[in-house]
């Protein structure tokens, strides 16, 4: 059996203009290059409302993380924002949970150090 | 002997449950599979021969009609409050209410009372209209099909019984296959793939790939873009739903997407995803303005699992 990559919980971007998204793309692709298998866990508990371009930006992540044989985890946070990616049929290309801690299923972390700017769960 | 039938709808601005993160949206004026609740209970009345027939809202306009009438010499009154649909033999209950000389007949299920009842004008001129519910009535007692039209739940339930034959409404439309039925001025694209029992409306336009399946049913002047896949939905009238969607378990109404499972109403407007159409009744309406206005046809999904191609399956 395959050893599972590292971990990482992300902040999905509140903002998704071009800086956001071209700084939210940067992580996902340095932690795509630096790691074998990971596994992205994107946190969408504070996007309220699920736009074209953030489902466009989510797609973007998982192009990136599946180039590097990783997967993404989506901690949806909200059913609001459940119905919309499995209406939109992201649910097909991503794992969804409803919260991070779900998402994480009591799997070891790397040291949140080892990634800069990758977020520490939540106690 | 005359008879009068008066129906009390809820009125039609929906009925708005709230409850945690669930908000119902329901509304009496949804039609199923073709016709709303409300014209299915005045034909049935029509049927009767009963020619004096008046719908009134309950909030707007309170049923003061059924004085009026009993004041105006109608011997005998039928009143429909429409919360629920009810296969009850109307012609039944009226011989039921006649050899027991009633004088006000109300009509139980075994939940309780259906909001239907038969009132003699001698009761609604003692009592009047306030305080008819207190007055000593006899129980008709049914035991047939009943859908109390309370949340989108029960709504949707009626919808599949509908499409499933397990009560006695009929899908307006012919009936295309064996349980597909598609109104004549609908539009399927041949690519589309009917998986009955589903019905699809008058002037809606079902575009290529389309998959609808599950008990779905399509009301009229909906539009349903290429890809997009339909499974225990209902989508009402004057609804444009976008490409490639996958829309289960779902009432859909416009912008407003009600997902039973989650239990939750989303706005969809600010997606793109769906819009209302203008209520247009001829086929071929400019759809589009909306086609221009959502930006997932403009921007078709990537990395997202392909339909197969529906044309394998014929």
């Amino acid at each position: 059996m395959m050893s599972k990559g590292p971990t990482v919980v992300r902040d999905f971007p509140r903002s998704h203009g071009l800086a956001s998204r071209k700084s939210f793309l940067t992580e996902i692709q340095r932690l795509t290059r630096e790691s074998y298998r990971p596994q992205i866990v994107v946190d969408l508990s504070k996007s309220r409302n699920l736009s074209p371009d953030a489902i466009d930006l989510l797609l973007d992540c998982v192009e990136h993380v599946e180039r590097a044989d990783g997967r993404v985890i989506v901690a949806a946070g909200s059913p609001e924002t459940a119905v919309i990616l499995e209406l939109t049929r992201v649910t097909s290309v991503v794992d969804m949970f409803s919260s991070v801690s779900e998402a994480i299923g009591g799997e070891t972390m790397p040291p949140f150090e080892q990634y800069e700017g990758s977020q520490p769960l939540a106690a | 002997m005359e008879l009068g039938a008066l129906v009390v709808t809820n009125g039609g601005d929906g009925n708005h449950q709230t409850g945690g993160a669930a908000a119902s949206f329901w509304s009496s004026s949804w039609p199923v599979v073709g016709k709303t609740v409300l014209q299915r209970w005045i034909e049935r009345v029509r049927e009767l021969g009963v020619d004096m027939v008046s719908v009134v809202n309950r909030d707007v306009q309170p049923p003061v009609r059924m004085l009026d009438w009993a004041k105006e010499g109608v011997d005998r009154i039928l009143l429909i409050v429409s919360g629920s649909y009810a296969e009850i033999d109307l012609a039944d209950l009226l011989d039921f209410h006649q050899q027991g000389r009633n004088r006000i007949t109300r009509v139980f299920d075994k939940q309780g009372p259906l909001g239907i009842s038969l009132l003699d004008r001698s009761a609604v001129l003692k009592k009047g209209i306030r305080d008819f519910q207190s007055f000593h009535s006899s129980r008709y007692d049914f035991s047939g099909y009943v859908s109390r039209l309370s949340s989108t739940i029960a709504y949707r339930q009626l919808v599949q019984d509908a499409l499933e034959g397990r009560c006695g409404i009929q899908p307006a439309g012919l009936q295309a296959d064996e349980k597909a039925w598609i109104d004549p001025s609908a539009y399927v694209d041949p690519s589309a793939r009917i998986q009955g029992p589903c019905y699809i409306g008058a002037h809606s336009r079902v575009n290529a790939g389309v998959v609808v399946t599950g008990y779905s049913s399509v009301e009229r002047n909906c539009e349903i873009d290429i890809g997009t896949s339909l499974d225990h939905a209902c989508i009402l009238p004057d609804t444009y739903l976008a490409a490639g969607l996958h829309v289960k378990n779902s009432v859909v109404d416009g912008t407003r997407l009600e997902h039973l499972d989650h239990g939750v109403t989303v706005d969809l407007a600010p997606t793109g995803l769906a819009s209302r159409r203008l209520p247009s009744r001829s086929e071929g309406s400019n759809s589009l303005s909306q086609l221009e206005n959502s930006h997932f046809l403009r921007t078709p999904f990537r990395g997202v699992r392909p339909l197969e191609d529906p044309r394998n399956d014929v």
